[in-house]
């Protein structure tokens, strides 16, 4: 078949990178024997008197020492799937049908725990996303990793200690005698998911699912993490699934992907079969929703609308009312799996004979190119900064934020200098604790400032102002907030929670003007305005960031401050909510203050980006010219360690460690400088002059490309 | 449970009809009336469609209210007890006593129940019938109106103690300086200075039961008061009374409402010892009042302590068991 000839052409002359041999790899895993294989398994819920079928006829084949990622979104069913592998479903679950082959037993038939316990940890393991709750914080460190060993190992007392210790110092924990001694608060966050490894590969398991293993870290800790697994895997012989929602980690470790869509396996494919010719529509709305494969000044294509309920019973293909390119048979039955190659399945009508012939879309085939590297220069990009008549909305001055006083004082921003013009998008970006949300409270007046000044429109609002300019930053200035979640009243009615801002400042005449707004803000949002009159727990995550979208636009507010407003949700819904900022922005001239962890992500939509960094902004540019041109070591680690959907790109990249004594400030202390126009940096008089110096030579390397 | 599993059957076939309602085109078509090439063309995109949500029709107190009367057993306990208290108002005009107006008449001391005297006579030769209704409808008036004013006090003063933190050492002090003493010095102390009536009693309980309601609340308010939610309303400029009204109140309505219910047994109860102690005014009779009179003879006369106590036994155990099923019906979690 053509597609077939097509793959093979299309990777072979990228088989071999960096010693990483794709094709070759592919070929051993379907050569290796299946050490796992699921078939048709259905697992049920049931929640209050009604049943919810979580995974719908799922299978599943492993292969002895492959990497593989599930990817999916939330509810997906791609944690409940690989749960059933080791029988740590909820009370309420039960696999219902379907068979679990795993070393000539069926798994599906284990009910007790006694049989359980032959599998789970022994042979097949799981490290858990949250490393907070996946120790015991009231045991010491090298205890809890003895303790696995004592009970799956046979070994006792010393020598499961000094294995202990051993498999600390394994997991890359410097200092491990000492660290056997101590308990997990004294251990980071990404440390601590090394621990969990730790214990989770202490008895040798055939099997290791990692679900999210680092959704809750930094970018740079994540891309060790990732590091550490593979090293492990390479040690140990281990066959490894991922579970994640994340496409730039799937990049970066998977051998084999499959996607899962409401409780089914709808694409599964090795790697770069997956990322450059998938061929489910869902699969494409996945990988073209990526923000980092958007073009400035463009929409995404977002896939609209949420997950279908799995509570009713699904018809057909589950993906249909969302997918622009349903056919009618999606709706009435579901699609048998298509033959891509041998080894990538499909499961959408698209692939029979009968269906119309489709192309992949445009995003996809970028992706095909290898290439992130968009020809920005080509693009005639007008930022709100670069005008002369540039209205500077809010200025930040030498500000200083810190908590608590005297001995227990914590200084959270310090030395921050910005403007942010009328009409921009001014990304922060940093890593968790680094001061970024912090400051984007105080703009809105949540939290107090201890030093500096802020102003809005050349008035000073922070500190103690007066009613009135309160009432008016109030109004002009509006939050998103991250957890879309956490951020709305569950006890109150839409229409309640987005009318709030105009009852409180009477924004209206009567009852009837205020409901007619309300519908208003919705429709803006995308929202049936027949919503207003439920209850938050009824909308789907995307849903509620918007309705959490309607509740600050209903203020008809010029200022914006975004706190991650995407991290919290899936990424087939992140597209939705970043073209929508997009649309009001141009609609409303609005101008926001974007708050992120993600660089990659921040590229798409940003004006300018500033890098912070322990409560200091290193970095402030131009958002290209951050990328083309990073020059504080911080900035670089960061672009070194962003996750990108490329399997080619991320096993290339080489991470950079950012060592913070690397600077020498001791004499010389640093300044805030403008170091070329509208580019700032935060370093002593030397480092500016040094990286005045690696402008130079990229410039001269610029100019010789160009000749 | 059968009445369960038809809810279910109902609700899956609204949602069908909801899902045939929106797919207009799937109901329209089937399978085979429908040609091949028309099955592998593209459908329709209904925008509408995708957005499509779970539940509908939701409301708060419609749910509160079909939960608890699932619970049979706290449904019929209320029952029980509205006729009970009802019963206090009709059973003195049905008695040929009047129980304000009760001869003495120590002949008649100590009679067993009988036609006469239905519930028969105490030390004093009165009826005990008239005494113990008027006593039940004083005791449920007292604590039920306590318990609702220690409930308004402590709530509010607990929402504010909780969420506004430049007040909560005052509170906090102020809470350690009355909770170290015991309730009962105050009592006494309020009892031989200001008087002995009812009414005074029920507003010196209230004074000092509110306490324990506030400390509650305001550990209740430090779950919900650093929510991503709090910082949005702060953010549109509400103020401190509409947060604490419509942001924080809603979610402790079942803890308020179970702690409220088991508060009236309780103040029986404590009104019940400070009868005992001599504390409360002997010319309106009360359940403890009865108890305390009773206490010398019931060995040897057991109607006196029977009726009075089954009394205090069924409000108990009434307000625990509708306290406890109000209360697990108003927790959202428990609603489908």
């Amino acid at each position: 078949m053509n597609e077939f000839e097509r793959t093979v052409q299309g990777t072979e002359e990228f088989d071999t990178i960096n010693g990483v041999n794709f094709w070759s790899r592919a070929e051993n895993t379907l050569t290796s024997p299946p050490i796992l294989s699921a078939k048709d398994v259905e697992v049920q819920f049931t929640l209050r008197g009604k049943k919810l079928t979580a995974i719908r006829k799922c299978s599943l084949t492993l292969y002895e020492g492959e990497t593989l990622a599930i990817v999916g979104e939330s509810g997906s069913g791609k944690s409940v799937f690989t749960k059933c592998f080791v029988g740590m479903l909820d009370k309420n679950g039960s696999v219902t049908g379907g068979s679990i082959m795993y070393d000539g037993v069926d798994l599906a038939k284990y009910t007790t725990e006694k049989e359980w316990r032959t599998i789970r940890g022994k042979k097949i393991a799981m490290v858990t996303q949250d490393p907070m709750t996946s120790l015991n914080p009231l045991k010491k460190i090298g205890h809890q990793i003895q303790e696995a060993i004592e009970l799956n190992q046979g070994l006792k007392g010393k020598a499961a200690k000094a294995e202990a210790i051993r498999m600390l110092e394994a997991v890359g924990i410097p200092n491990p005698e000492r660290r056997y001694n101590q308990y997990p608060h004294e251990f980071s966050g990404g440390m601590r998911q090394r621990v969990v490894i730790a214990i989770a590969v202490a008895c040798r398991p055939q099997i290791l699912i990692c679900d999210e293993p680092t959704t809750a870290l930094d970018v740079t800790i994540q891309a060790q993490i990732l590091e550490l697994i593979r090293k492990l895997q390479k040690e140990l012989g281990m066959t490894i699934i991922y579970i994640t929602h994340d496409l730039g980690v799937v990049a970066n470790v998977a051998d084999r992907v499959a996607v899962m869509y409401a409780g089914q396996i709808v694409e599964i494919g090795m790697a770069n079969e997956i990322f450059f010719d998938p061929w489910h529509p869902y699969t494409w709305a996945l990988l073209s929703a990526l923000p980092q494969l958007g073009i400035k000044g463009e929409k995404l294509p977002a896939i609209d609308g949420t997950p279908p309920n799995l509570f009713n019973k699904v018809i057909g293909d589950a993906f249909a009312p969302r997918n622009h390119q349903a056919l009618n048979i999606d709706f009435l039955e579901e699609p048998p799996i298509f033959d891509v190659t041998p080894t990538h399945q499909v499961k959408t009508w698209l692939m029979d004979p009968r269906a119309p012939q489709v192309e992949q879309p445009d995003n996809i085939r970028r992706l095909n190119n290898r290439s992130l590297n968009i020809d920005t220069s080509s693009i005639k990009l007008d930022h709100p900064h670069m005008h002369e008549d540039r209205e500077p909305l809010i200025e930040v001055k030498d500000l200083q934020i810190s908590f608590g006083s005297g001995k227990k004082k914590f200084v959270a921003v310090d030395d921050v200098n910005f403007t942010i013009y009328r009409g921009e998008t001014f990304s922060l970006v940093g890593e968790s604790g680094s001061g970024k949300t912090t400051i984007g409270r105080a703009i809105v007046r949540i939290n107090p400032t201890s030093q500096g000044e802020i102003y809005f429109k050349g008035r000073k609002i922070n500190g103690k102002i007066s009613k009135e300019l309160d009432n008016e930053v109030i109004r002009s200035c509006q939050m998103i907030f991250q957890d879309p979640m956490a951020s709305l009243n569950e006890r109150a009615k839409v229409d309640y929670i987005v009318s709030e801002g105009i009852i409180n400042h009477h924004m209206y005449e009567d009852h009837a003007d205020r409901s007619e707004k309300v519908q208003k803000a919705l429709e803006e949002v995308g929202l049936l305005p027949e919503f207003s009159s439920r209850f938050p727990h009824e909308f789907s995550g995307g849903q509620r960031q918007r309705i959490g979208i309607a509740r600050s636009l209903i203020m008809q507010p010029e200022f914006i401050v975004a706190d991650e407003p995407i991290s919290a949700l899936d990424v087939s819904i992140r597209a939705q909510v970043l073209n929508l900022l997009n649309d009001l922005k141009k609609k409303r001239g609005l101008t926001y203050l974007f708050i992120a962890h993600d660089l990659s992500v921040v590229r798409f939509i940003s004006d300018r980006i500033a890098v912070i960094h322990k409560g200091k902004i290193v970095e402030l540019a131009e958002a290209e010219e951050l990328f083309r041109h990073p020059l504080h070591p911080y900035t670089k680690a960061l672009l070194s360690a962003v996750p990108n959907p490329n399997p080619y790109l991320e096993r290339t990249k080489k991470l950079l460690v950012y060592d913070p004594s690397c600077h020498d400030y001791s004499t010389d202390k640093p300044v805030w400088t403008e170091i070329l126009p509208d580019h700032f940096v935060y370093g002593n008089q030397k480092e500016i002059n040094e990286y005045r110096e690696e402008i130079e030579k990229n410039d001269i390397e610029l100019a010789r490309e160009d000749v | 449970m059968k009445k369960v599993v038809n809810m279910n059957v109902d609700r899956s076939a609204v949602d069908t009809t909801e899902h045939k309602y929106h797919r207009g085109r799937v109901h329209v078509h089937s399978r085979a009336q429908m040609p091949e090439k028309q099955l592998f063309s593209f459908a329709e995109y209904h925008a509408a469609e995708a957005e499509r949500i779970g539940y509908s029709k939701y409301s708060y107190w419609n749910s509160v209210w079909k939960n608890f009367f699932k619970k049979k057993s706290a449904v019929c306990m209320m029952i029980l007890f509205v006729v009970l208290f009802a019963f206090t108002f009709i059973a003195p005009e049905i008695s040929q006593f009047d129980a304000n107006n009760l001869r003495i008449d120590n002949d008649l001391a100590f009679q067993s129940p009988n036609s006469t005297f239905w519930f028969g006579t105490d030390n004093l030769g009165r009826d005990y019938w008239s005494q113990v209704w008027s006593a039940t409808r004083t005791s449920i008036i007292l604590s039920v109106s306590v318990s609702l004013g220690q409930i308004i006090v402590g709530t509010i003063i607990g929402l504010v103690w909780g969420y506004v933190r430049k007040l909560d050492r005052f509170f906090t002090e102020l809470y350690n300086f009355m909770d170290n003493v015991p309730t009962i010095i105050y009592m006494t102390l309020i009892a031989l200075m200001i008087g002995q009536s009812v009414l005074i009693m029920g507003i010196a309980m209230v004074a000092f039961y509110w306490l324990g309601t506030a400390r509650n609340v305001r550990n209740l308010v430090f779950m919900y008061r650093d929510r991503e939610y709090n910082l949005a309303s702060r953010c549109l400029g509400t103020g401190l009374w509409r947060i604490l009204a419509r942001n924080i109140f809603p979610y402790l309505i079942s803890v308020i409402v179970l702690r409220l219910a088991l508060s009236i047994p309780g103040i029986i109860a404590y009104e019940t010892t400070l009868s005992y102690l001599g504390l409360l005014d002997v010319s309106t009779p009360s359940l403890g009042i009865l108890l305390r009179n009773s206490r010398s003879f019931f060995l040897n006369y057991p109607h006196l302590l029977i009726f009075p106590a089954s009394i205090v036994s069924l409000i108990t155990i009434t307000f625990y068991l509708a306290g406890n099923a109000f209360s697990d019906a108003c927790d959202p979690r428990n609603h489908v």
